[in-house]
């Protein structure tokens, strides 16, 4: 196995062309160097892009009010970034849950997404917000692809041989808009994920619910946006029959197996709770109370 | 393939594959065992060194990428006597077996140089990739309290002199 | 007056491990040294149709493959002698050795292992204890009659029970028919990994017909003895040196990778490094085992119990360890602290297609406290009555006896240690101050302190410092890096700074019993008392007549020898060495230590490994726990622990166990869970196998109390194992508080607790 450090962004992306799929880009490695030492992915070579921060260890804001998110920023970078915790405080959350200090000093947002475990913890909180991955490719330059359409399947994405990802983009929120990210485990860390799940709450009015958002992850092949759920809450008025029915439609969609970490009933049992709990988070975070809207 | 890793401040030229992980260099080539193989999946953080002041579990971190960085072991950090955190450590009664404590100490140092005032749940927190077995943590998280506390007085007290 | 007992010095290894310099047995390199890898059966049961090594014996850097052909044809043991090195024609567990690589580096080991021709044509397994019992069960061991067993120790064994206990005090089942009520249970308890940070590991060299092995093993003799056994050998071909050790809870008491590295050895010529994956590890570790309790109690009209049932059937796994010596636990502790009517108890090991089990902190008392505690609450609720006044009002007084005849004397300290926790914390308020959800619960315990003999030598050096010598280890306790060395250090009137504790090293020390069962300050406490005594009578009579006056005027402290009577008269310590040496010879002392025979009904523990329970401590736990609707996990938010200790030779130290202890408790409860399906580990990673992290462990409140022992150093008992012991009931209570329905087993998952918390919605 070749170890090929890049210097430049242009070099990443000529050796991933030259390599034509024997190559893997390595950023912090904690998926893929365990990936690589169980025999599960066996490269041959190893691009090192670590060495880019100039180009790709950003959290930017454009001038449209996007925040971009370059491909070697990584969870702890997230965690403690403030714009980040200003707008989209559920992936501040999803990141400071993916491992320890340990990993997340070292992984990446863009390294989370690409190894499109069904349990990651940033995926959902990135679906909510609809955020749109930039791949990059010395032949055939930038495209944009929704996250949605990146995550083809159980740890498969989206991408040729010779791109790479770059960055990540999240788009300005609207008004009155709040999200949340609750997270099931056996333990308060270094749990993957026995479920989680992200919403989005935009309110456009007292009580009327402009847009509701909410994805899952470990409870599928691949996280997923729940739109007929989502349906159920445009326009309508937030009551508490309105969520057990949301709820309860939520936790028929999801098809969750039996793991060693939890059973299928198990989840099926805990997501339409943890749908109403993050209702009630994204409420507390609007100061809006809702009279009737029962805690479980 | 030949690197150059710079560990405790002194280049290192050592021979590794591509898939090597900087836990094995440490230990099999540069002999410094202070870091620990616990699990070698990064759950235990037994394996703990500083990679440009952020703790990494070395047993999953490339040792190739690990060049052009400063690397701090802690053998590094106990090259002139004992730190702060390592006497509190002592004093304090955190340390059991001993096995996951030089792990548990570089994520301390770490932790005490970026907050000089941490809290019991910053601390706890701080050591989510760190797995004791032996002492339920409660004397860990006294120690650092009083390393923070020790630094802080010693500071003010540099200050006043 | 003491200078260093009773205070908290920190631990005199407590430099080297925060610096890493502390030497582990993974840190050892010697020259020549060959790496090597154990090949393990993938399947639980099965017949080895076949086994060849020959194309992985041309790969690169392999120096030697062993299977069974290269070893004696025995079977070892601790207590049976049931188990082969290799798996010769049959394998019965998954993990079961079946081969073994030495090459030059691992990676070289490991892949001959991945290419070493393996052929198993599998048998379904006895995955179970229910399956070992069902009528016509397959027999896992069809020659267990004829398999040796140690001499003394008197076991019954038939079918797939590896060892049977039973006993029957008169009239048990006249009190069930006189009962008021009866109220039965029955608790399942799984089994729990060690954990350890420190994976198994050695390295064995063969040289001069003889075996060096180092390992960090919690009880070197042990292992002495079983690769004298494995090997055919004499045990004094065998030394042992103790390394550092990383943690061991029990789990390091018997062989692991040792006997495969010294066959690897001996064909190689070379010293051998045999260290275990941590999947490896988890996978053949002696865990603790799984086990099923059945209680029933029989009750008259005022909700006394006057009668007793207590059945305990515990998971032998594929091979006998140190469980079949834990019969007798069963009739210790079927009572628990509480008055009952007779009793009638059966213990059960119980062979299966799994990994085998063993001792882990508390061993087998767990469940069986476990369920004594669990069942105690449900009584109490039976009865609509409070819990803990239920359990005071029938807590045993002074000089009440237990079911094996024998007398606890000082009973009465477990209200002493109710109403100290009262203090800090109490009762009705904690009850009255629950939120929904919230559960509190207390119980109480007796434990024992492991009476196997003890010795040591303190030798004293020429500088005025002194090396004590014994055969355990500081498993990280403190047991000797602060209890021993205050000990020692006390009685001589040394800074503990000057006293040092040397390895252990079956060549060198005399016989002990090990780092194990609460023992080390102790036993080995005691034996080094009595060596420091005997070193400062001869620092005395040699001081003597450089003083020109008589040895019983002089006293020793401060590193000086006084003359009583002349207090300005002294000489200095090392001036005694440097020239009384001379006259007197250099000064070393030994010391030994044994349990005296505590009286018991010899009807009913006759032929008992532990008919008593030797120097009793005594116990009460309380918890707080709070329950999420929203996912069923628990939250610990206040636990506190009144224990007996005896003497609390180092405050510091002891909390230390306290909280350590109770922590793995918790997480036994809680977090941990090794579950087998069809004789497999379910959890085989930490990811999967979870420790309980700094955040999931309250700050453990722990309450000290002192009522020195008549004998030992200081007056100390044992303090280590028993903070594990009523952690799990006493959060299942909690929890069964907090939900109004007891789950009965343990651990208590987040998806049991949410699907009860369903069942009592909808109910």
């Amino acid at each position: 196995m070749d170890f090929i450090y890049a210097q430049k962004l242009e070099e990443a992306l000529n050796a991933l062309r030259t390599q034509a799929g024997r190559a893997k880009v390595l950023a912090g490695g904690t998926d893929l160097m365990i990936q690589i030492a169980r025999g599960e992915k066996q490269p041959q070579a190893l691009i090192f892009i670590g060495q880019l921060k100039d180009d790709l260890a950003a959290v930017s804001l454009s001038q449209d009010g996007h925040l971009n998110i370059g491909a070697l920023v990584t969870h702890r970078q997230i965690c403690a970034d403030r714009q980040v915790q200003a707008s989209y405080p559920a992936l501040a959350t999803a990141s400071a849950s993916v491992g320890g200090w340990q990993t997340q000093s070292v992984g990446t947002l863009a390294g989370n997404i690409c190894n499109a475990s069904p349990a990651a913890d940033t995926i959902p909180p990135l679906l909510v917000h609809e955020a749109v991955v930039t791949i990059q490719s010395a032949a055939r330059g930038l495209r944009d692809v929704s996250l949605e359409y990146f995550i083809t399947g159980r740890r498969q994405i989206a991408i040729e041989n010779d791109e790479m990802v770059v960055g990540i983009t999240l788009a300005p929120l609207p008004a009155d808009t709040a999200d949340a990210y609750l997270k099931v485990g056996r333990r308060k860390a270094m749990e993957v994920a026995i479920a989680g799940l992200a919403m989005r709450l935009t309110m456009a009015g007292p009580e009327i619910v402009g847009e509701l958002r909410v994805a899952t992850c470990a409870t599928g092949p691949v996280s997923r946006r729940a739109r007929e759920v989502e349906a159920l809450f445009s326009g309508q008025k937030l009551t508490d029959e309105l969520v057990t029915q949301g709820a309860s439609l939520l936790g028929r969609m999801i098809q969750p197996i039996d793991d060693t970490r939890a059973s299928a009933q198990y989840r099926k049992l805990v997501i339409p709770k943890l749908f109403r709990g993050a209702v009630l988070e994204c409420l507390a975070k609007l100061g809006i109370a809702i009279s009737g809207l029962e805690k479980s | 393939m030949k690197i150059n890793l710079k560990v405790n401040g002194i280049l290192e030229e050592v021979e590794i594959e591509a898939s090597t992980v900087l836990l094995d260099v440490l230990r099999d080539k540069l002999h410094l065992t202070g870091a620990k193989e616990g699990c070698r999946e990064g759950e235990c953080g037994a394996c703990t060194v500083l990679i440009d002041g952020q703790p990494v579990d070395s047993c999953l971190y490339s040792a190739a990428a690990a060049a052009n960085t400063e690397i701090e072991t802690v053998e590094g950090i106990s090259a002139n006597g004992l730190s702060a955190i390592q006497k509190a450590m002592v004093e304090e009664g955190g340390i059991q077996c001993g096995f996951c404590t030089p792990g548990i100490v570089m994520t301390l140092t770490a932790l005490l140089r970026q907050n000089a005032d941490p809290t019991p749940k910053d601390v706890a927190a701080a050591l989510n990739g760190n797995i004791c077995r032996c002492t339920g943590y409660s004397r860990i998280v006294s120690a650092t309290l009083k390393a923070a506390k020790n630094a802080m007085a010693q500071k003010a007290g540099d200050a006043h002199a | 007056m003491p200078e260093v007992i009773g205070r908290s010095v920190p631990r005199a290894d407590g430099p080297g491990k925060v610096t890493g310099q502390t030497l582990y047995t993974a840190d050892i390199e010697h020259k020549g040294m060959l790496h090597a890898a154990i090949l393990r059966s993938p399947t639980p049961a099965g017949k080895i149709v076949r086994l060849n090594a020959d194309k992985a014996r041309q790969m690169p850097g392999v120096k030697a493959i062993v299977t069974a052909a290269d070893a004696p044809d025995v079977r070892a043991g601790w207590a049976l002698f049931d188990t082969p090195m290799f798996a010769r024609d049959e394998v019965l567990f998954e993990g079961e050795p079946i081969a073994a690589v030495a090459a030059t580096t691992l990676a070289q080991s490991r892949a001959a292992v991945a290419a070493i021709e393996l052929e198993i044509q599998e048998i379904p397994p006895v995955g179970d204890i229910d399956m070992a019992l069902a009528e016509g069960a397959r027999l896992i061991h069809p020659k267990l009659a004829q398999y040796g067993s140690v001499p003394g120790i008197v076991f019954n064994r038939e079918g797939n029970v590896a060892c049977k206990y039973a006993h029957e005090e008169p009239g048990v089942d006249d009190a069930f028919a006189r009962a008021d009520r009866i109220i039965e249970d029955t608790y399942d308890f799984g089994r729990q990994y060690q954990g350890y940070l420190e994976p198994k590991g050695t390295v064995v060299q063969y040289r001069d017909g003889r075996y060096t092995v180092q390992s960090g093993h919690q009880y070197v003799f042990n292992l002495r003895d079983r690769l004298a056994q494995f090997l055919q050998i004499k045990p004094s071909d065998v030394r042992v040196q103790g390394m550092a050790i990383g943690g061991g809870f029990g789990g390091k008491l018997d062989f692991g990778p040792e006997p495969y590295a010294a066959v690897l050895a001996k064909a190689t010529g070379k010293p051998v490094k045999l260290i275990f994956s941590r999947e490896e590890d988890l996978i053949a570790a002696t865990v603790r085992e799984g086990a099923r309790v059945r209680i029933r109690s029989a009750l008259d009209k005022d909700g006394n119990i006057i009668g007793r049932e207590f059945f305990t059937d515990h998971d032998n796994g594929a091979y006998s360890g140190e469980l079949i010596l834990m019969a007798g636990l069963a009739l210790m502790f079927c009572r628990g602290v509480y008055r009952t009517g007779p009793i009638r108890t059966q213990f059960r090991l119980i062979y299966t297609n799994t990994s085998p089990t063993g001792a882990y902190r508390g061993v087998s008392g767990v469940p069986m406290i476990s369920a004594i505690e669990c069942h105690m609450d449900h009584i109490a609720r039976e009865l609509g009555v409070d819990p803990r006044a239920y359990r005071l009002a029938h807590t045993l007084n002074n000089n009440e006896k237990l079911p094996n005849g024998q007398m606890l004397h000082d009973a009465a300290i477990l209200r002493e240690a109710y109403a100290e926790i009262e203090k800090i914390a109490p009762w009705e308020e904690m009850k009255r101050t629950k939120k929904p959800l919230e559960g509190v619960a207390i119980g109480s315990t007796v434990w024992l302190t492991n009476p196997l003999p003890a010795s040591a030598t303190v030798k004293l050096n020429e500088d005025g410092s002194a090396h004590v010598l014994s055969g355990t280890c500081d498993i990280g306790t403190g047991a000797m890096a602060q209890g021993v060395v205050g000990i020692v250090a006390e009685t001589l009137g040394l800074d503990p700074a000057n006293v040092h504790i040397v390895q252990p090293d079956t060549d060198v020390a005399a016989y002990d019993g090990g780092s194990q069962g609460s023992r080390t300050t102790r036993a080995v406490g005691r034996a080094a008392e009595h060596a420091a005594m005997d070193v400062r009578q001869k620092i005395l009579d040699a001081a003597a007549p450089l003083m020109q006056t008589e040895a019983a005027r002089l006293t020793l402290s401060g590193g000086k020898i006084h003359d009583i009577e002349d207090p300005g008269k002294a000489i200095g310590l090392t001036d005694i060495l440097m020239m009384g040496a001379f006259a007197s010879g250099p000064i070393v002392g030994t010391g030994k230590h044994a349990e005296q025979p505590i009286p018991f009904d010899p009807g009913c523990a006759v032929g008992l490994a532990f008919p008593t329970l030797p120097t009793p401590t005594y116990h009460v736990h309380m918890a707080k726990v709070a329950v999420c609707p929203m996912t069923g996990n628990v939250e610990v938010k206040r636990y506190i622990v009144a224990q007996e200790v005896g003497k609390a030779l180092n405050p510091q130290g002891i909390s230390g166990q306290i909280q350590g202890g109770v922590a793995q408790g918790i997480g036994y409860a809680l977090h941990e869970g090794l579950r087998v399906r069809d004789g497999r580990y379910m959890e085989r990673s930490l990811e999967a196998y979870r420790l309980p992290l700094a955040v999931d462990i309250p700050e453990v409140e722990a309450i000290i109390l002192e009522h020195p022992a008549d004998e030992g150093p200081f007056g100390a008992k044992g303090t280590a194992e028993p903070p594990i012991v009523l952690a799990p009931a006493v959060i299942h209570n909690a929890i069964y508080d907090a939900i109004g329905v007891p789950l009965n087993s343990i651990p208590l998952t987040p998806e049991r607790i949410l699907e009860a918390l369903e069942r009592r919605k909808s109910a």
